[in-house]
């Protein structure tokens, strides 16, 4: 065999690959990769389902996934992706189909300017803020709602058991938080507004991490933006501050997903999920995540048999 | 597209981008502290490194190699793995960019040391100078210019890696990019972004005018 | 910190799936950048002044951080593979114009002096002649263009890819370092096997270097 059929031979094996890849997929931790779009407003080609980047979504999302597996639907997982601010706009671009989200924050970016706070009036909301081809399905009942909370000694120091006594200490605390938190309302923007709120310095640091965690035991940061059923809350003794506002809406998880690949299948396998996890249970299954090591896809496989739903 | 550009413009020239603990100005010297410290460190353990090897001819295949496999380093793994190891501290982005730099500073002293004229240094050994005095006198010197150029590849290099400092929460201008990602802020990623090439180039530019004026009167 | 052997032994299928994906989006982006590249750096060579141009701009490009030209291609490209490789391609192609055109440029004129004095065409020069006599150069390069981007796919990470890089952000999310140093592993000993198979290749490429020997 001589240079160039060596080399028109290696040129040929090496675009082989090349165009496969570009034809496949992204693979996910859990191995499985992405599924192209079906017809509309069924899930026969297979749902995507796609979780923002921090512990509890995750959770959530496999156990969207366990459920529509048993319904039989076909389903893949795109853990992590990112901020909200990320994953929408990936919903509405085709790149995923299914989201776990929560009622008030998805309302707070969606709608800004909207007030609500009851969950019912929230879900009427959310319908009428829908982009085009998006739509909400009933919520479920377990809520995970944003909170900020200091350490014990932090709240003895500077009398704080409200966020409105934060107030009293501006220029002087320090907030730790996600980037985006930095601009919206429940976060940085919303605590000026309806409590009047101005920090010395936010910290950039992630969604109820090992970072904004890390910094707030190392004293870092006064004030930390963290979720309600992080058991590190009460482990560490922190105390969440007090809304008297309702600047915090109610969290009830929704689901988030395509007019695409909405159909009654989709609809009645999330109703029976929504109606069985409650927030205890949830906070449970993260710890399991978070303390024990243990893969959101078995934690959630394994509640899903355990209470007859997969 | 143009529009981006556009808000860039304005970011750019901004008074109040450039004020504040987010400010550009802070952020732009905190960047350049990461990079210059990094580059130091890697050159007080790499310099030494490739001048022994190259010395000694002892060590070569780990100079040579050592490139390749600095260059295989997931910069994102070492760093995650260092925070988890070691806690919130800018260890582990100095670790990365020091572990980043140090095989080019190593590699390009070694291929100083290597193009030194083997004759030069036999008629230095046969003028009876002793194995160090061979080396800093003889050596160092007509390897500088290969040492230099390693030395301005690794800090240029460190400088376009520094952005990963804002992974695990520090400054620097990666916090542009970090904070523009989870945002969707696409003017304050791009911001970031242009800065560092900026600051990458205009230092490139810098110390290779400074190699060629240091080194002009020497034979092409 | 330790390692939870058990935990690699349960993700033996995961672990395999993304070290193929990861492959997979770099050796997709050292093959873009070679099909660009190539052309571009023989442009490069030839027409002087397009030469610091072409030059000058990929070394700009290659001062851009990797996560940023990721970020900045979401809006064209989405959360997907094409992204990653899009971004991949921009650093593989920087490197392997680079060195293509330096290969180029070590070809002693004398050879492509003979060659045309012999009457060969330009093109069956350029492909006969000058490219073979590059190779070394042009595989160092592919090398490097190989094993960075093997490094740079973890990146991708942030934006939802990243193939082993997956494991990072996972056990920075859950302080878990196994699955942090089973990634760092994976990717070195990736690199380190391709840049063995690439200089295996290269010997097999260039017979005449082994028979001065």
């Amino acid at each position: 065999m001589n240079r160039r059929t060596l080399l028109g031979g290696l040129f040929a094996a090496a675009s082989v690959p090349a165009l496969a890849a570009c034809s496949s997929g992204i693979t996910s931790l859990d191995g499985s990769g992405t599924t192209s779009g079906g017809g509309s407003g069924s899930s026969k080609g297979g749902v995507t389902i796609g979780t923002a980047n921090f512990t509890e979504n995750q959770v959530l999302g496999y156990l969207y996934a366990a459920v529509l597996q048993q319904a039989g639907v076909k389903v893949k997982v795109r853990p992590n992706l990112g901020t909200r601010e990320i994953v929408i706009p990936a919903l509405k671009g085709g790149d995923i189909d299914l989201l776990p989200e929560y009622q008030g924050a998805l309302l707070n970016y969606l709608a800004p300017k909207d007030n609500s706070s009851e969950p019912g009036t929230m879900q009427n909301a959310l319908t009428l803020a829908m982009p085009s081809g998006l739509q909400v399905l009933p919520y479920g009942q377990a809520a995970d709602s944003d909170c900020f909370v200091v350490t014990r000694a932090t709240a003895r120091k500077y009398g704080l058991t409200t966020l409105a006594d934060l107030a009293k200490q501006n220029g002087k605390l320090v907030i730790g938080a996600a980037p985006e938190v930095k601009k919206r309302r429940v976060g940085a923007i919303g605590l000026k507004d309806v409590y009047g709120v101005e920090f010395k310095e936010f910290k950039s640091l992630d969604s109820d991490g090992p970072l904004v965690k890390g910094a707030l035991k190392k004293g870092d940061v006064d004030v930390a933006n963290l979720f309600t059923t992080d058991t590190d809350i009460a482990a560490n003794d922190w105390v969440v501050l007090t809304d008297p506002k309702n600047l915090i809406p109610s969290q009830h998880i929704v689901p988030l997903i395509a007019d695409r690949k909405a159909d009654d299948t989709v609809r009645k396998a999330l109703a029976k999920l929504g109606n069985v996890l409650t927030t205890e249970q949830l906070t449970q299954l993260n710890s399991q995540v978070d303390n024990d090591k243990k893969d959101p896809e078995d934690v959630a496989n394994a509640y899903a048999k355990q209470h007859g739903l997969a | 597209m143009f529009e981006l550009f556009k808000n860039l413009g304005k970011w750019l020239v901004s008074g109040s981008s450039w004020s504040g603990s987010d400010g550009i100005a802070h952020r732009l010297a905190e960047h350049l502290q990461y990079s210059l410290l990094a580059t130091l460190i890697a050159a007080a353990i790499g310099l030494p490194l490739g001048l022994l090897i190259g010395h000694t001819g002892k060590g070569a295949f780990l100079a040579i190699n050592l490139s390749s496999f600095g260059r295989a380093l997931p910069t994102v793994g070492l760093v995650v793995l260092v925070f988890l190891a070691g806690g919130l501290s800018m260890l582990p982005v100095y670790v990365a960019l020091v572990a980043l730099a140090v095989p080019a500073i190593v590699t390009n002293t070694y291929a100083g040391m290597t193009a030194v004229d083997p004759d030069v240094k036999d008629a230095a050994r046969g003028q009876g100078m002793r194995g160090h005095q061979i080396l800093f006198q003889v050596e160092l010197p007509l390897a500088l210019p290969l040492i230099m150029t390693g030395l301005r590849l690794a800090l240029i290099q460190v400088v376009a890696t520094a952005t990963i400092a804002a992974y695990v929460s520090f400054g620097g201008l990666g916090r542009y990019v970090f904070d523009g990602l989870a945002q969707r802020d696409l003017v304050q990623v791009l911001g970031g972004a242009v800065l560092v090439a900026v600051v990458a180039v205009a230092l490139d530019l810098l110390l290779s005018t400074l190699q060629r004026l240091l080194f002009r009167h020497r034979a092409a | 910190m330790t390692i939870d052997w058990s935990w690699i032994g349960d993700h033996t299928d995961d672990l395999t799936s993304l070290t193929i994906s990861h492959l997979q989006a770099a050796l997709t982006a050292v093959f873009f950048g070679l099909l660009i590249s190539l052309p571009l750096a023989v442009i490069a060579h030839r027409i002087r002044p397009l030469r610091g141009f072409l030059l000058g701009v990929s070394n700009v490009l290659f001062t851009i951080p990797s996560i940023a030209i990721f970020v900045l291609l979401l809006p064209v490209s989405g959360l997907t593979r094409t992204t990653t490789v899009i971004g991949l391609t921009v650093y593989t192609l920087v490197v392997l114009l680079r060195n293509t055109v330096e290969g180029l440029d070590s070809v002693p004129a004398k050879t492509k002096e003979a060659a045309k004095a012999m009457g060969t065409r330009p093109l069956r020069a350029l492909l006969t002649v000058e490219f073979p006599l590059a190779l070394p150069v042009i595989m160092a390069g592919v090398r490097i263009a190989t094993v960075m981007s093997i490094s740079l796919v973890s990146v991708a990470t942030y934006i939802g890819d990243g193939g082993l890089g997956q494991l990072f952000t996972d056990g920075f999310q859950r302080d878990f370092p196994t699955p942090v140093i089973v990634g760092v592993v994976l990717t070195i000993l990736l690199a380190v096997v391709a840049d063995a198979l690439l200089v295996a290749l290269q010997y097999v490429l260039t017979p005449w270097r082994r028979r001065r020997a």
